[in-house]
C-alpha cells in the first residue's frame, strides 16, 4: 500500500509553498513524524513530519518547486516496497497532514482554524471549468489557471476574453504589464501543463551582456514580500507624515529601570515603551487602529491591539506580530519582543505569530538613516517607522541645548485617515514620549 | 551507414510508427525538428495493419452478406449469398496498403526518417536499432515512445495461429470457420465474433464476467446481446475456459459455466482478453525508467516520463488504448517537445465498438455523474423514432444524454445504434465545447439524418422533445 503525501495547509489561508530542502531521499526508510521536508510559506519555514513509517518511494516536488495545497509531493510506500508499485496521485489513500509534533511546523491550532479559509477559485458548473479546447490552450500559454478565472459566458462559460482579461487584471498590479508575447519555456523545465503557475508572466526584459549581471529567481519570502508590497503600493493610498520626539527623559527613565533590573539580567529597549505610546495613542484614534476591507467596501475598527514589529532576516522582512500590547506589562513586553525577534531570525516562528497584527511599527533606529516612507502592511492602514535616537542642538525656552531626538515616519491610508487626525495621532504619542510619568498613568 | 559505434544525430526519436508514433512525428517535423521514426514492422501500427482498419474492413464485408440476407423485407431478393474469404483478404490487404502507403508518404513528405528495426535506449540520449542491415545507433534530443500493445496470451492458451487465434491472426483467415470459440467478451471478441457470425460461423462468446462489454453501460449492451442472440451467437458469462486439446482437427475446450464443466468443439478459438504494453526490451531500465505492474508508464500532462528528454504516448500510459487517444498523445508530445503549452486535457475521450448495433459513448453516464456528486438530468431518444434509421432498416437502439440538473451543461453522451461510432463526434465536440442541452437541441439538424436523435435526446432531457411523447 501507498501514501501520496500532499502538501498540508501549514497555515491560515496558506495555498502555496515553496519546497526548500529534502530532508530524504527516494529510498529512504522513514519513521513516522520524523522530519522530511522544509518547505517555505508566505510566512515561515515549516518543517513537515512523515505521516507514517514507510519507504520514500518518490518525490514529486523537487526542491525549489512553488507547490499548491493539495498537491501530493511525495509517494511513501510500506516499509521495504518498491516504487513500482506506486499508484498514480489521486489513486493513493492521500490525507493531508500537519504536524503538532514538531516544534519549528505549524502548530496544530494554525491548522485547525485554517479550514474555512477557501481559495479564490471559483465555483464551476459540472466540477470543472467550462472552456472550449482553443481557450484552454490559451489559458496555458498564458499560465492562466482556469479554476481561478471567472466565466462570463452562458452557463458560466469561460470565454477567450475572460482569460485574456483575467490575465491583464493579474498583470496589472506589476512593473511590467505587458502580456507576454513570445514565451518560449524550455522544454526540461517547463511545468506540466495540469501545474501551471497561477501567477502571470510578465514579458521577461532582454538579457544583458554575458559577464554584467547576475539572475536571480524571485522565491519564496522575497516573492511574498514582493507581492504584498504591490498590492499595498497599489491599494491604499499613502501619505507618509513626519515629527520628531525629544527621548531625553525616557532615556533617563529607561538608564534608572536598567540598574534595578541589572540583578535580574534584564536590559529594556526602547521599544516596550514606544508600545505602549502606541497603544495609548491607538485608543484615541481608533480609525488608525483598523483594516480597511475592500471587498466589502468597509473600515473595520480593530478592538485588539496586535502590533507588528518589522524584523530584518537575511531573506528578508517579517514581521511578527505582539498580541494584546495593551493587557501586558512593560516587562511582559520586553520579554516577548525578545523571544519573538529571536525566532524570527532563526526562522522558526509559528504562522499565527504572523497573523492578526492591527498596526505595524518599523524599527529603523539601530540602522540608521533619517527618514522612510514605509509601506503598509496592508489591510492595516497604518505604520510607523521609527529612527536612531541622536543627541541634538534644539530651542528650549529661547535657547539652544542638546536633546536626544528621535525622528517617527508615521504612512498611512489615506482612503481611512485624513492628514489632521495623523498628526493628531503622532502629537499624542510624542507628548507620552516625552513625559514619560504621563505614559504610566495611561497603562493599565 | 557505417557499422560500428558512430551515432547519427537526431533531435527527435520516435519509437513505434502507429497511431500515436507516426502522428507525433509528422507534427514536430511540421514544427521544424528532424525527426527518425523506428518501426520493427510497417508504418501504421496495430490500427493500420492488425487492427481497427482491418477488423472495420471485416466487418463491413460481413455486414455487407449480412445486409444481402435481410434485404428480402425491403423487397429485394437476394440468392445464394457466397463469402469468398480469400477474396474479403484481398480487398481488407488492399484497403491497408493504401492507408499504410498514405502514411509512408506523408512521413516523407514532411521529411522524417523511417528506420525499421528493433529500438533499444542505450543512454540518455542514446538508442540502439538492430536493423536488417546490423546495428544503427542514434543521438537523440528527445524521445517519444510510443511502442503500443499488444494480446494477452493465456498460459492455457498459448496462440498457434492454427486453432487458438489472437485477433491479429483472427483478421487474416482464408476460410471462413464453421464453428468458432470467442474466450473474452470484451469488444475485440464482440466485434469479430459479430463478424464471423454474419460471414457463417456459428460463434460462442465465453465471458468470465456477468455481463459481455464489461466497462460499458448495461443498457447498451442489452441491445447489442439481443442481436448477437438473434444472430445465433451463443453467449456464456461467468464462464472460464480452463483447458483444450485437439482431436481429429477439431479443438475441445473445457468450460466451466456458471459451476458446471462443459465440452465445446469448434474449428477455432480466439483469445481476446485484453492487451498489454509493449514496455518490455525497451531499454527503459537503462534511463531509469520503470512501468508500473501491469507496465504502464507514469506521465504528466504534457506526456513526458520522469525523465525529462523521454515521453510516453499511446497504449504504453494510463487511460484507454484508443488509437485516437494515442495521436492525439502524440501531438501533444510534439508540441511540448517544440515548446508549445500543449496538454493532454480532453474532457472526454469517445469511445467506440464496432458490434451490431454499434456504441459509442463520451463523457459521463448517469451513474458516474451521480458517483461524482453531480444532480443530472437525463435524455432519451430510441432510433425506432427516426425517419433516416427506418428506411435503412437499423432502428434497433437509442441515445441517453447526460447532463448537470441546474446548468444543462452536458456530461456525456451514450449511443447504441446505427453509425454510432459517427454520431459520437458532434458529442465529442460539445463536450470540449462546454455545450448545454440546449445549444444541442436549439441547433437545427439536417432532416432525414441520424444526427437527429441527438437533438432529440437533449430536447427530451429539457422536456420539449418533439418527436417522442413525453416521458413524465
Amino acid at each position: 500500500m501507498t501514501v501520496a503525501f500532499k502538501l498540508p495547509d501549514v497555515g491560515e489561508g496558506i495555498h502555496e509553498a515553496e519546497i526548500v530542502r529534502w530532508l530524504v531521499n527516494v529510498g529512504d526508510s522513514v519513521r513516522e513524524f520524523d522530519p522530511i521536508v522544509e518547505v517555505q510559506t508566505d510566512k515561515a519555514l515549516v518543517e513537515l513530519p512523515a505521516p507514517t513509517t514507510g519507504t520514500i518511494l518518490e518525490i514529486k516536488a523537487e526542491a525549489g518547486h512553488l507547490a499548491h495545497v493539495g498537491d501530493v509531493i511525495v509517494v511513501f510506500g510500506n516499509p521495504g516496497e518498491a516504487a513500482a508499485e506506486a499508484p498514480s496521485a489521486n489513486t493513493g489513500t492521500a490525507e493531508a497532514y500537519v504536524s503538532a509534533a514538531s516544534g519549528t511546523a505549524a502548530s496544530a491550532t494554525a491548522a485547525a482554524v485554517s479550514a474555512p479559509q477557501s481559495s479564490a477559485s471559483v465555483s464551476h458548473p459540472a466540477g470543472r471549468p467550462l472552456a472550449t479546447p482553443a481557450t484552454r490552450k490559451l489559458a496555458r500559454e498564458l499560465s492562466v489557471d482556469l479554476k481561478l478565472v471567472p466565466g462570463t459566458g452562458k452557463a458560466g462559460r469561460i470565454t477567450k476574453e475572460d482569460v485574456q482579461r483575467f490575465h491583464a487584471d493579474g498583470a496589472s498590479g506589476s512593473v511590467s504589464a505587458a502580456p507576454a508575447a513570445d514565451e518560449s519555456p524550455s522544454v526540461a523545465t517547463a511545468p506540466a501543463a495540469k501545474t501551471v503557475a497561477p501567477t502571470p508572466a510578465p514579458a521577461p526584459l532582454t538579457p544583458g551582456a554575458p559577464g554584467t549581471e547576475e539572475r536571480v529567481a524571485l522565491r519564496g519570502l522575497r516573492r511574498t514580500i514582493a507581492q504584498r508590497m504591490v498590492h499595498s503600493a497599489f491599494t491604499a493610498p499613502h501619505v507618509t507624515a513626519f515629527d520628531d520626539v525629544d527621548m531625553t527623559e525616557l532615556i533617563q527613565y529607561r538608564k534608572r529601570a536598567n540598574e534595578v533590573l541589572a540583578d535580574r539580567n534584564i536590559k529594556l529597549t526602547y521599544l516596550p515603551f514606544l508600545l505602549k505610546a502606541l497603544v495609548s495613542a491607538l485608543k484615541a484614534f481608533p480609525y488608525l487602529n483598523a483594516h480597511m476591507d475592500d471587498a466589502a467596501g468597509e473600515i473595520v475598527l480593530k478592538k485588539d491591539y496586535n502590533l507588528g514589529i518589522a524584523v530584518d532576516t537575511p531573506d528578508g522582512l517579517l514581521v511578527p506580530v505582539v498580541k494584546h500590547v495593551d493587557r501586558k506589562s512593560i516587562l511582559d513586553l520586553a520579554a516577548e519582543i525578545k523571544t519573538l525577534v529571536d525566532k524570527t531570525q532563526s526562522r522558526t516562528l509559528d504562522v499565527s505569530e504572523m497573523k492578526g497584527g492591527t498596526f505595524t511599527i518599523s524599527n529603523m533606529g539601530p540602522i540608521g538613516g533619517l527618514f522612510a516612507t514605509p509601506i503598509l502592511n496592508y489591510p492595516e492602514v497604518g505604520i510607523l517607522g521609527i529612527h536612531k535616537i541622536e543627541e541634538k542642538p534644539v530651542v528650549r525656552n529661547g535657547e539652544i541645548v542638546i536633546r536626544s531626538m528621535m525622528n517617527l515616519s508615521l504612512s498611512f491610508d489615506h482612503r481611512v485617515i485624513d492628514g489632521a487626525t495623523a498628526v493628531r495621532f503622532m502629537n499624542h504619542m510624542k507628548r507620552l514620549l516625552e513625559n514619560p510619568n504621563l505614559m504610566f498613568l495611561e497603562m493599565n | 551507414m557505417v557499422v560500428g559505434d558512430i551515432a547519427v544525430e537526431t533531435e527527435v526519436v520516435v519509437i513505434g510508427g502507429g497511431p500515436g508514433g507516426y502522428v507525433a512525428a509528422i507534427r514536430a517535423a511540421q514544427l521544424g525538428k528532424d525527426v527518425t521514426l523506428i518501426d520493427k514492422d510497417t508504418v501504421g501500427g496495430v490500427c493500420l495493419n492488425r487492427g481497427c482498419i482491418p477488423s472495420k474492413a471485416l466487418i463491413h464485408a460481413a455486414k455487407t452478406a449480412s445486409s444481402a440476407r435481410k434485404a428480402d423485407v425491403m423487397g429485394i431478393k437476394v440468392s445464394g449469398v457466397e463469402v469468398d474469404m480469400e477474396q474479403v483478404q484481398v480487398w481488407k490487404g488492399g484497403v491497408v496498403q493504401k492507408l499504410t502507403g498514405g502514411v509512408s508518404s506523408l512521413l516523407k513528405a514532411n521529411g522524417v526518417h523511417v528506420v525499421s528495426g528493433n529500438a533499444v535506449i542505450m543512454a540518455d540520449n542514446r538508442i540502439g536499432v538492430e536493423t536488417a542491415k546490423g546495428m544503427e545507433y542514434f543521438k537523440f534530443e528527445h524521445c517519444i515512445l510510443a511502442t503500443g500493445s499488444r494480446p494477452v496470451q493465456l498460459p492455457a492458451f498459448p496462440f498457434d495461429g492454427e486453432y487458438i487465434l489472437s485477433s491479429t491472426e483472427a483478421l487474416t483467415l482464408t476460410e471462413v470457420p464453421s464453428s468458432l470459440l470467442v474466450l473474452g467478451g470484451g469488444y475485440i471478441g464482440l466485434e469479430l465474433g459479430t463478424a464471423y457470425a454474419k460471414l457463417g460461423s456459428q460463434v460462442t462468446v465465453i465471458e468470465m464476467g456477468p455481463n459481455l462489454l464489461p466497462g460499458v453501460d448495461p443498457a447498451l449492451v442489452q441491445i447489442v446481446k439481443k442481436n448477437l442472440k438473434k444472430l445465433g451467437v451463443e453467449i456464456l458469462t461467468q464462464a472460464a475456459a480452463s483447458k483444450y486439446e485437439v482431436r481429429e482437427g477439431k479443438l475441445q475446450v473445457t468450460v466451466d459455466v456458471q459451476g458446471q464443466e462443459q465440452v465445446l468443439r469448434a474449428d477455432k478459438m480466439l483469445v481476446t482478453v485484453g492487451r498489454r504494453p509493449n514496455t518490455e526490451e525497451l531499454g527503459l531500465e537503462q534511463v531509469g525508467l520503470q512501468p508500473d505492474a501491469r507496465g504502464f508508464l507514469e506521465t504528466d500532462a504534457q506526456m513526458r516520463t520522469q525523465h525529462p528528454n523521454i515521453y510516453a504516448i499511446g497504449d504504453i500510459t494510463h487511460g484507454p488504448m484508443l488509437a485516437h487517444k494515442a495521436s492525439k498523445e502524440g501531438i501533444v508530445a510534439a508540441e511540448a517537445i517544440a515548446g508549445h503549452q500543449s496538454a493532454m486535457d480532453p474532457v472526454g475521450i469517445p469511445a467506440v465498438i464496432f458490434t451490431d448495433p454499434e456504441i459509442a459513448t463520451v463523457g459521463l453516464s448517469e451513474s458516474q455523474a451521480k458517483e461524482q456528486g453531480v444532480r443530472v438530468v437525463t435524455g432519451k431518444f430510441p432510433f425506432a423514432a427516426n425517419g433516416r434509421a427506418l428506411t435503412t432498416n437499423d432502428g434497433d437502439g437509442f441515445c441517453t444524454v447526460v447532463a448537470e440538473a441546474q446548468t444543462g451543461v452536458v456530461l456525456g453522451v451514450h449511443i447504441v445504434g446505427p453509425e454510432a461510432s459517427t454520431l459520437i463526434g458532434e458529442a465529442t465536440l460539445a463536450l470540449e465545447m462546454g455545450a448545454t442541452l440546449e445549444d444541442f437541441h436549439l441547433t437545427v439538424h439536417p432532416h432525414p439524418t441520424l444526427t437527429e436523435v441527438l437533438m432529440e435526446a437533449a430536447a427530451d432531457a429539457d422536456g420539449v422533445a418533439v418527436h417522442i411523447a413525453k416521458r413524465r
